[in-house]
C-alpha cells in the first residue's frame, strides 16, 4: 500500500513536470523546489497557524505556484539547456535555504508534528490506504485539468512555443506569459502533492527534496514520453513500482534498475507512449 | 502455515536477506555476488524449513543506521541487541509458546527514512517493541509514530534532551542526555584544559546542535569567552576555510557536537592546519574509525565526552564485555546501549506475560530499580533512566583511553 | 595571523579544492563541446576513479610511486570506463531525442554507485596517507604537501590538455568536431573515434581528480560523486560550456569563491554562494563567462 501511495505521489508529480517540460518545452532540473515549497507552506501554516490541510491543500498549491512563477521570471531569459541549469540552481538553492533557514524550518531535521487530514470523523492517521485513493483522486483531477489545458488555446499555444519559439512569437504568441503559465500550472501541482507529502509523513525534512528527485521525476516523465499524459502516469508507476519488483534481488536492486533504464530507453528511445520524433527541447546552441 | 504468518512470508524473507547482507557488510567482507546470491536462497531455504514447526512470533523492532557514512555504529548495536535476544531465547524464550524475532530496519541516519521505517514497524501487528534509532534526529520524529501506534520505544543512545519532554509515554531511555553531557563537557574544558576561549561547531541536526547549545549555555554561565558558534553539513569534506578562521580568531579550544565521519575530518584538518587548540568532542566521537580516519597522529590528544563511565570498569558489564568480545572481536561503543535497551524490551515482554502492546508498555512502566549491565535503572516520568554518569576520555597511542567519570 | 595572511590562508584553501573542481569540469566542457551532452554520469566516473586509487594504495606501499602509479591506474582506467559508457549508453540514442540520453546518464550513475557500494561498502574508506604531515613554507601562511602535489598535477594536466587540442591531429579532429561534426565527416575526421577520445580524456581527468580528492581527504564514499560532480559541472557552465579554458577558469572560481565564503561569511551557506553565482552569470552572461556570444543555431 504504501508503495502504491507513493507510485500515486510521483504520478502527481510527473503530471506536473510534465505541462512544464512536455506541453511547454521548458527543461526543468529543479521541479523538487516547488514539492519542497508545498511541503514546508502546510507544515508551517499548520504547525504556526493551526491550519488544516483541506485549507492547507489549495495553500500549499498557490504557494508552489507563486515561486514557480517568481523564479521563473528571470530563468525563462535563458533558453535549453542553459534553463536547466539555472532551474537547477535554484532548487539547491531552495533545498539549502529550507536547510539553513533552522528558526523556521527546523534545520536538517525538518519539522515535526504535523496533522494528518480529517474529513469529519474519519481520520487519515499514518495508514497509507487513505492518502492513496486521496492521491488517485488528484491524480485523476490532474490529469483531467492537464489534457483540458493541452487541448486548448494555450495548449496549442504551449505546442507552438515548443516546436519553433521565434515563430509563435512571429504569430503574436505571448510567449513569456504562456511559459509562466506552464510554470504556475506546474507548480500548483506539485505544491498539493507536497502538501499531501507533508501531511502523510507527518515530518518534513530538506533532504526529501533533492536533486535526485528532480532527475528521477523528469526521468519518469521522459521514459513515458515527453508531452503525453499517460506516459508521464506510466513513467511514474514504472519507476517507483520497479524498484519493489527488484525486492528479489535486495542488495543489487538498484543496480539492475540503473542497467533497466539504459536498455528502456536504448529499446524506446522516444519513450514508452511517445509517437512523434520530432526534438522537443529546442537544442542549446 | 496460518493465514496471518503467509502474509507476512515475503517480508520476513526480506527481512532475513537483509540480515545477512548486514552480516556480510559487518564482516568487512566483500559481499561477493555469489556469496550474497547462495546466502539469501540457504535463508529462505532456512525460512521454509523452519515453517513447518514454526510457533508464533514477537517482533521486536530494533532500528539504526546499517548503511551509510554511520554503518559502523549502527551494526555494532544491531550486534549488542543480537546478543541479548540470543541469551534471552538460549535461557529458554521469553514467553513461553512464542518465538523472538529481531528485526533489524535501516533508517540510514536520515529522519524522513526513519519515520517511513518507524510506519513499517508500527504497521506489522507482531512487532511489540521497537528499540533503537541511533540518531536523535530520527528517534524523535520516530517516537512521535510510536506513541500513536501505543507500541513501547525504548531508546538506546539518543542523548538530546528535548526528546523526552515531548510527553509520550512510550518513550524511554537508557543513556544519560546532553543537559548533562554539555556542561561536564566545560567543567572539563575550564577545570583540566584551563581553557577560557571557545570556538564551537555542530552539524546542525537535532543531537549536534542540541548538544552545542547546552555546551554553549553552560560555558557562558562560567564565563567561557566564546569566540563563534557554526554549523557544518553532514557529509561535508572540505573545513579548511572554517578552520582557517578559527585558526585566525585564536581559540584554545575547538569543541564540536557531532558525529564521527564530519569529526574525524575536522581533527585531521585541524592538525594539517598546525591549531594550537585543544579539542574536545561529544558522544558522537566515540568510535574507534573516528581514529582511523583522522589518522592516529591527528587525533593523539584529544578529548571527548561519553554516555557512561568506562565499560571495562563496570563490573556488572564484565560478563557482557567478554561475550560480545568473544563473538565479534571487539567491542562496539554503543553494543552495550544496545543490548541494555534490548534487554529491558525483552524484560517488559516478559513481565506483560502476553503478546498486546498495551500489556507490554504496562510492563514498563512498573519497571523500577532494574539491575542491568550499566548500572540500576529507574525510570522517571519523562522515561529517562536516573543513570547519569558521563565519562571523559582521550586518544593516546590511537586508542581510547578513560580519563575520569563525572556526574 | 594579519588580515592579508589570513586571505591569502583562504586563497590557497579554495584553489586546493577549486583544482580539483577544474578537472572533473573539463570532461563535462570536452563532452558538451563536441555533441552538446550534459554527462550526467561524470561525477561518478570521478568517484570510480577515486576507488581505483585506493584499490592500488591498497596494494602498493604508501609512497611517492605509489600515488603515481594510482593516478595512472585511475586515468586509465577511467578512460576505459569513459569509453565504454559512451558506447552502451550514449553512442545508440545519437539520433534519439535529446532528453533520452538524460535518462540513459541517470541509469549509468545508478549501475556505478551501487556497483561501488557492493564492492566497497557503503560507509566511508579511509584512504591511507602518502605524504608527510607537516607544512611547507614556514610562517602563518603554508600549504601542506599534499595541495602541493594537487597544484602540481593539476597545472600538468592542463597543460597537456591545452597542447593536445591545439597542437596534435586528434585536437585538431576534435576542435573541428565540436565547430561542425557534419563538416568535420566530409573531411574525413571520424567523428566517432573523436567523440570516444574525448570521452576518454575527460574520464582520465576525472579519475586523477578522484584520486586527488581521497588523498587530500583521506576518506571516500560511494555518494561523494554526486555533489563534486555537481558543483564541477556548475563550474563548467560558470566558465561556459564547452570552453576549455574556462572550464579550468571556472572550477578555480568555484572553489574560490567556495573556500572565501565560508571563511568571511558562513560554512552553512558556502554551497548557496556556489549556485547563487551560477544562476547570477547564467542571467547576465548567459554562455558563461569566457563563453563566447554564438547565435541560436537552427
Amino acid at each position: 500500500m504504501e508503495v502504491l501511495a507513493t507510485a500515486a505521489l510521483y504520478a502527481l508529480l510527473a503530471l506536473g513536470l510534465n505541462v512544464i517540460v512536455g506541453f511547454a518545452g521548458l527543461l526543468h532540473l529543479g521541479y523538487a523546489a516547488f514539492f519542497a515549497i508545498g511541503a514546508y507552506a502546510y507544515a508551517l501554516l499548520n504547525l504556526r497557524a493551526g491550519c488544516p490541510f483541506w485549507l492547507g491543500l489549495p495553500l500549499a498549491g498557490i504557494c508552489a505556484s507563486a515561486t514557480a512563477v517568481l523564479l521563473g521570471l528571470p530563468a525563462i531569459r535563458v533558453r535549453g539547456d542553459y534553463l536547466a541549469i539555472v532551474t537547477l540552481g535554484f532548487g539547491e538553492i531552495v533545498r539549502i535555504v529550507v536547510t539553513n533557514l533552522e528558526p523556521w524550518t527546523g534545520g536538517p531535521n525538518g519539522l515535526l508534528g504535523i496533522d494528518h487530514p480529517q474529513i469529519g470523523s474519519l481520520r487519515f492517521g499514518v495508514d497509507s490506504k487513505l492518502y492513496y485513493w486521496l492521491l488517485l483522486f488528484l491524480v485523476g483531477l490532474c490529469a483531467w485539468a492537464a489534457r483540458r489545458l493541452q487541448r486548448s488555446r494555450i495548449g496549442l499555444a504551449w505546442a507552438a512555443i515548443r516546436e519553433d519559439e521565434l515563430a509563435a512569437r512571429s504569430l503574436g504568441i505571448d510567449a513569456t506569459h504562456l511559459k509562466l503559465t506552464a510554470l504556475a500550472v506546474g507548480g500548483a501541482m506539485a505544491g498539493a502533492a507536497g502538501c499531501v507529502f507533508a501531511a502523510k509523513q507527518g515530518t518534513v525534512t530538506p533532504d526529501s527534496f533533492d536533486f535526485i528527485l528532480s532527475v528521477m521525476i523528469l526521468a519518469m516523465v521522459i521514459l513515458g514520453g515527453l508531452g503525453s499524459i499517460s506516459g508521464a502516469l506510466l513513467g511514474a508507476a514504472t519507476l517507483s513500482v520497479l524498484p519493489e519488483l527488484l525486492r528479489d534481488f535486495s542488495t543489487y536492486r538498484m543496480l539492475l534498475f540503473g542497467a533497466l533504464m539504459i536498455l528502456l530507453m536504448r529499446v524506446r528511445p522516444q519513450g514508452l507512449l511517445g509517437s512523434r520524433p520530432s526534438r522537443h527541447v529546442p537544442a542549446g546552441s | 502455515m496460518a493465514p496471518l504468518q503467509a502474509a507476512h512470508l515475503g517480508q520476513y524473507v526480506d527481512d532475513c536477506r537483509t540480515e545477512i547482507w548486514y552480516t556480510l557488510n559487518m564482516a568487512d567482507n566483500l559481499p561477493h555476488l555469489a556469496i550474497a546470491g547462495a546466502a539469501r536462497i540457504c535463508a529462505a531455504l532456512l525460512f521454509l524449513a523452519g515453517c513447518g514447526q514454526a510457533e508464533p512470533a514477537i517482533r521486536i523492532g530494533f532500528a539504526g543506521p546499517f548503511t551509510g557514512d554511520q554503518a559502523a555504529q549502527g551494526l555494532d548495536m544491531l550486534e549488542g541487541a543480537r546478543l541479548a535476544v540470543e541469551e534471552a531465547v538460549s535461557r529458554g524464550g521469553v514467553l513461553p509458546g512464542f518465538r523472538i524475532e529481531l528485526v533489524p530496519m535501516d533508517d540510514q541516519r536520515n529522519p524522513a527514512q526513519a519515520v517511513s521505517v518507524a510506519k513499517r514497524l508500527a504497521a506489522d501487528p507482531n512487532v511489540m517493541v521497537v528499540v533503537g534509532h541511533l540518531n536523535s534526529s530520527c528517534t524523535k520524529p520516530a517516537s512521535a509514530i510510536y506513541y500513536e501506534a501505543r507500541l513501547l520505544h525504548v531508546n538506546p543512545v539518543s542523548s538530546n534532551p528535548e526528546i523526552s519532554r515531548q510527553g509520550f509515554d512510550t518513550f524511554f531511555r537508557v543513556c544519560a542526555t546532553d543537559d548533562l553531557q554539555g556542561p561536564a563537557g566545560v567543567r572539563f574544558a575550564l577545570e583540566e584544559l584551563k581553557a577560557k576561549r571557545l570556538f564551537i561547531l555542530d552539524d546542525m541536526t537535532t543531537y549536534g546542535r542540541g548538544l552545542a547549545n547546552e555546551f554553549e549555555k553552560a560555558a557562558r554561565a562560567q564565563g567561557l569567552e566564546i569566540l563563534g558558534h557554526e554549523g557544518i553539513a553532514q557529509g561535508e569534506k572540505d573545513f579548511s576555510p572554517l578552520l582557517t578562521k578559527v585558526k585566525s580568531l585564536g581559540p584554545d579550544l575547538i569543541y564540536f557536537a557531532g558525529m564521527f565521519p564530519e569529526g574525524a575530518l575536522l581533527i585531521k584538518q585541524k592538525s594539517e592546519l598546525e591549531i594550537p587548540a585543544h579539542f574536545l568532542g561529544g558522544d558522537g566521537l566515540f568510535e574507534p574509525t573516528l581514529i582511523t580516519l583522522a589518522t592516529p597522529r591527528a587525533a593523539e590528544g584529544i578529548y571527548l565526552t561519553t554516555l557512561g563511565a568506562d565499560i571495562r570498569q563496570v563490573p556488572s558489564a564484565q560478563s557482557f564485555v567478554r561475550a560480545f568480545e568473544a563473538k565479534h572481536g571487539h567491542l562496539g561503543a554503543y553494543s552495550s546501549y544496545a543490548y541494555e535497551a534490548t534487554r529491558l524490551a525483552l524484560e517488559a515482554v516478559r513481565r506483560a506475560g502476553r503478546k498486546d502492546r498495551a500489556a507490554v508498555l504496562a510492563a514498563m512502566r512498573e519497571i523500577q530499580e532494574y539491575d542491568g549491565i550499566l548500572g540500576v535503572h529507574t525510570f522517571d516520568e519523562k522515561g529517562d533512566t536516573t543513570l547519569r554518569t558521563i565519562g571523559i576520555y582521550t586518544v593516546r597511542k590511537g586508542k581510547f583511553q578513560f580519563v575520569q567519570a563525572a556526574e | 595571523m594579519t588580515a592579508a595572511e589570513l586571505f591569502l590562508q583562504q586563497f590557497i584553501n579554495g584553489l586546493t579544492i577549486g583544482s580539483v573542481y577544474a578537472l572533473i569540469a573539463l570532461g563535462y566542457t570536452m563532452v558538451y563541446g563536441v555533441i552538446q551532452l550534459i554527462n550526467f554520469a561524470h561525477g561518478e566516473v570521478f568517484m570510480v576513479g577515486a576507488y581505483l586509487g585506493l584499490m592500488v594504495l591498497l596494494l602498493l606501499p604508501p609512497s611517492p610511486g605509489g600515488v603515481l602509479t594510482a593516478l595512472l591506474a585511475a586515468g586509465t582506467g577511467c578512460a576505459l570506463l569513459g569509453m565504454l559508457i559512451e558506447r552502451v549508453a550514449y553512442r545508440p540514442l545519437r539520433r534519439a531525442p535529446k532528453l533520452s540520453v538524460l535518462i540513459t546518464a541517470i541509469g549509468v550513475s545508478f549501475f556505478l554507485q551501487n556497483a561501488m557500494m557492493l564492492l566497497w561498502g557503503a560507509q566511508d574508506r579511509y584512504v591511507p596517507a602518502c605524504f608527510s604531515p607537516g607544512r611547507l613554507g614556514g610562517g602563518a601562511v603554508s600549504i601542506t604537501p599534499m595541495q602541493a602535489v594537487i597544484f602540481a598535477v593539476s597545472l600538468f594536466l592542463m597543460i597537456a590538455l591545452q597542447l593536445l587540442i591545439h597542437r596534435t591531429p586528434l585536437g585538431r579532429a576534435m576542435r573541428a568536431t565540436a565547430q561542425d561534426p557534419l563538416a568535420a565527416r566530409l573531411v574525413g575526421i571520424r567523428v566517432e573515434g573523436v567523440v570516444s577520445s574525448t570521452f576518454a580524456i575527460g574520464s582520465a581527468l576525472a579519475g586523477v581528480g578522484g584520486v586527488l580528492f581521497g588523498l587530500h581527504y583521506s576518506t571516500i564514499n560511494f555518494h561523494d560523486g554526486y555533489l563534486v560532480g555537481l558543483k564541477a559541472f556548475t563550474a563548467a557552465v560558470l566558465g561556459g560550456i564547452g570552453n576549455i579554458p574556462g572550464a579550468m577558469a571556472g572550477g578555480l572560481l568555484l572553489g574560490l569563491l567556495e573556500g572565501l565564503g565560508a571563511g568571511y561569511l558562513s560554512t552553512q551557506w558556502k554551497n548557496v554562494f556556489a549556485f547563487a553565482v551560477l544562476v547570477l552569470v547564467l542571467l547576465f552572461r548567459p554562455r558563461g563567462l569566457l563563453g563566447e556570444r554564438v547565435a541560436e543555431r537552427a
